[in-house]
């Protein structure tokens, strides 16, 4: 059998001659004392790979059309077998890049292999540097949830701040006057085609630079024998891309990558913030506010660029020692310290804002009023519709207080549609719901007298007020944090009879109107927030 | 054999082996994983209901009537709504047979021929009676049957 194989290979090679290509790859000769700080461009051209083959599986489920974006990309988490591993690998993945990146540059700049003859490969590897980073940007508008979409407003929005030109690169960002599905459809394409096309050549034309000029070796010419890669230096490599590679699986297998809830565009709560590795730029920002922005977004950034490619050109003592080249080596420790600061204080602004996991009033009465017959009669196994825990709403609020109120006008082909209707007020709780149900978040267990609050909430209080940026808070304010400024007693007074407090309060009295248990159930739940 | 290597070649043998068992290793852990993500999908069922099919006072004896099913249904990452045609045939005063409108053949939709009593495929000639049965040309198999179920006046049958 080994001789089959054997003749089959050589017959391959007689034709093929791929057996001296082989050998070219595999037996280079490297010069004495290549150690472990070489493995780094291997590492990283290895996770470009995981990269590339874990975005071909996503890109066979992902659709890049705001209306189902969203969808394929729950659907790869949730429900695609092993979707999950394939989209936290992706995403976690992208931030390995990112370090083993950073760390391929540092090494080189330590050990001043940019030197003549290498300048070129140096500059390849700036470009290179800058590709990553835009499939980072991309990337990131795809799954299309909030974090996403606000996020990819404030980057078009720092790209406009460019003098002269900044309107101009916004319009060509967006690919029209919204964010919206040009822009996903332009994100996608450069995301998939144009990066990885200029991924592959930059990444070819880097390999061959480097092994037409040879690796740099260590800092001082160590005596010995070179030895050639494999497998002397390719076990080194071999060893540290296992040790990654580990780490990278694990992590994809125990933490779910992160998907916010569906855009919206009209939520005006949201705060948006950065991958980190973006976070040190975004904190420089608040530094340099109003005119002055475009020196954090453009200059500095910019400076640093041309001072990088152009580090070979002005780093030319013969020494390649990192002690021996102070100013590269303390310029290099001071922007590395700046951006690790950067970052730090830009994590420790992290707005606080309402667990999105978590579900608030309206969600929760939406589910008990999903599921009695007005939904049910419809939205069940074998019924005229999905249950509405499979259905996505692809329509607006106003659609669905429509359709809640009267079914059969908006969704015709009912053969028995439903008695009654549901009010507004109910329609908006039956949204929340579905919201909270798209997004994969499991509902908690609630106990009766939340119910009986979540109820009275959604019925009454959420067509003036607002928690959690749910409720049209438009007249009668936020109540968020009511329990920080009334105590229980106040607010069943105030919910009891306004007037009794103020003459002038215009919100009605609903002593009369709520149950004593419902009444006790709200003003606990309302004298809970802080 | 081993025996017959000098230590730098034993050396050099060893850590080609552990280069190659590491990359195997990686490349089978991610095999298994991408392409269960593209194979898997492809063996998922679909799920079946019951489904509302009509009335059974409104069908005539031993003659197949074509009846349209509408059911909501998952495609996927979108939902879609699924039109199918079967035919159901009155075979008793409390029974009906639901048959496939799907040819055995190649998947071609057959019709009803009232004047010959058969339903026909206009792809290939299949002919079959209204029992489902093969009556002429190619197809292997007769017409699927669909489980149904009769509650009250209503007939039920799953898909």
């Amino acid at each position: 059998m080994r001789r089959r194989v054997r003749a089959l290979l050589d017959w391959i090679d007689s034709r093929t001659n791929y057996q001296t290509g082989r050998r070219h790859l595999l037996d280079e000769p490297l010069p004495a004392g290549v150690g472990w700080w070489f493995v780094t461009g291997a590492v990283l051209l290895f996770l470009l790979a995981v990269q590339v083959l874990t975005g071909l599986v996503l890109t066979m489920y992902y659709v890049s059309s705001p209306e189902l974006a969203y969808d394929s990309v729950r659907f790869i988490s949730d429900r695609l077998p092993f979707g999950r591993i394939v989209r936290s690998l992706h995403h976690f993945g992208a931030s390995f890049i990112v370090v083993a990146a950073v760390v391929h540059m540092l090494r080189v700049v330590l050990f001043a292999s940019y030197r003549k003859p290498r300048e070129v490969t140096w500059i390849t590897g700036i470009v290179l540097l800058l590709i990553i980073l835009g499939f980072a940007l991309t990337g990131y508008l795809l799954p299309w949830d909030q974090k996403a979409y606000w996020a990819t407003t404030v980057t078009i929005n720092i790209a406009r701040s460019a003098p002269l030109i900044g309107e101009q690169l916004g319009s060509l960002m967006r690919a029209g006057s919204e964010l919206g599905a040009l822009t996903l459809g332009r994100w996608y394409s450069v995301h998939v085609f144009l990066l990885p096309a200029s991924l592959i050549a930059f990444v070819a034309a880097h390999l061959y630079l480097m092994r037409r000029h040879g690796i740099s070796g260590p800092v001082r010419p160590v005596r010995g024998n070179a030895a050639p890669f494999y497998p002397y230096h390719a076990f080194k490599d071999s060893v540290v891309i296992a040790a990654v590679f580990a780490a990278l699986f694990t992590l994809s297998v125990s933490v779910d990558a992160p998907l916010d809830e569906m855009a919206d565009p009209s939520d005006a709560s949201y705060v948006p913030r950065p991958e980190w590795y973006f976070l040190s730029l975004f904190q420089l920002l608040k530094y340099f506010p109003g005119p002055l922005e475009p020196v954090a977004s453009m200059l500095i950034p910019g400076l640093l660029l041309a001072a990088l490619l152009l580090l070979p050109f002005l780093d030319r003592r013969a020494d390649r020692h990192p002690l021996r080249r102070p100013v590269v080596t303390a310029g290099c420790a001071a922007v590395g310290a700046a951006m690790a600061l950067l970052t730090w204080l830009g994590l420790q602004d992290t707005p606080v804002r309402a667990d999105p996991s978590s579900w608030g009033p309206l969600a929760i009465a939406g589910r008990e009023l999903s599921s009695d017959e007005r939904c049910a009669e419809c939205h069940r196994p074998g019924g005229a519709a999905l249950e509405l825990t499979s259905t996505r709403v692809r329509r607006d609020l106003e659609w669905l207080i429509s359709h809640a109120a009267d079914p059969e006008i908006i969704a015709p082909g009912l053969r028995q549609p439903p008695p009654g209707g549901m009010n507004s007020a109910q329609a908006r709780a039956v949204w929340s719901y579905m919201r909270k149900v798209r997004a994969g978040i499991a509902p908690p267990e609630v106990s009766e007298e939340m119910q009986a609050a979540s109820r009275v909430f959604a019925t009454r209080c959420a067509t003036c007020h607002a928690i959690d940026g749910e409720g049209d808070g438009t007249a009668g304010g936020d109540l968020s944090d009511v329990g920080r400024r009334r105590d229980a007693d106040w607010l069943r007074r105030w919910i009891s009879d306004p007037a009794a407090i103020d003459e002038t309060a215009e919100m009605p009295a609903f002593g009369d109107r709520l149950s004593a248990d419902e009444l006790t159930a709200i003003v606990g739940y309302l004298a809970g927030r802080r | 054999m081993i025996g017959m290597h000098t230590p730098g070649e034993r050396r050099r043998r060893f850590l080609g082996r552990v280069v190659q068992l590491i990359h195997g290793g990686i490349a089978a852990t991610l095999g298994v994983v991408l392409g269960g993500a593209i194979v898997l999908p492809s063996f998922a069922k679909r799920r079946e209901d019951w489904l509302e099919a009509g009335r059974l006072s409104d069908l005539p004896e031993n003659e197949p009537a074509p009846t349209t099913v509408r059911v909501q249904r998952e495609d996927g990452y979108t939902q879609i709504v699924d039109r199918k045609v079967i035919f159901l045939v009155r075979t008793g005063d409390a029974t009906v047979k639901a048959l496939s409108s799907t040819c055995t053949h190649l998947g071609c939709r057959v019709s009803w021929d009232p004047e010959a009593l058969l339903l026909k495929c206009p792809c290939h000639g299949g002919v079959f009676d209204a029992t489902g049965a093969v009556k002429d040309g190619p197809p292997p198999t007769p017409l699927a049957t669909l489980p149904t179920r009769i509650e009250g006046d209503r007939i039920l049958v799953r898909l």
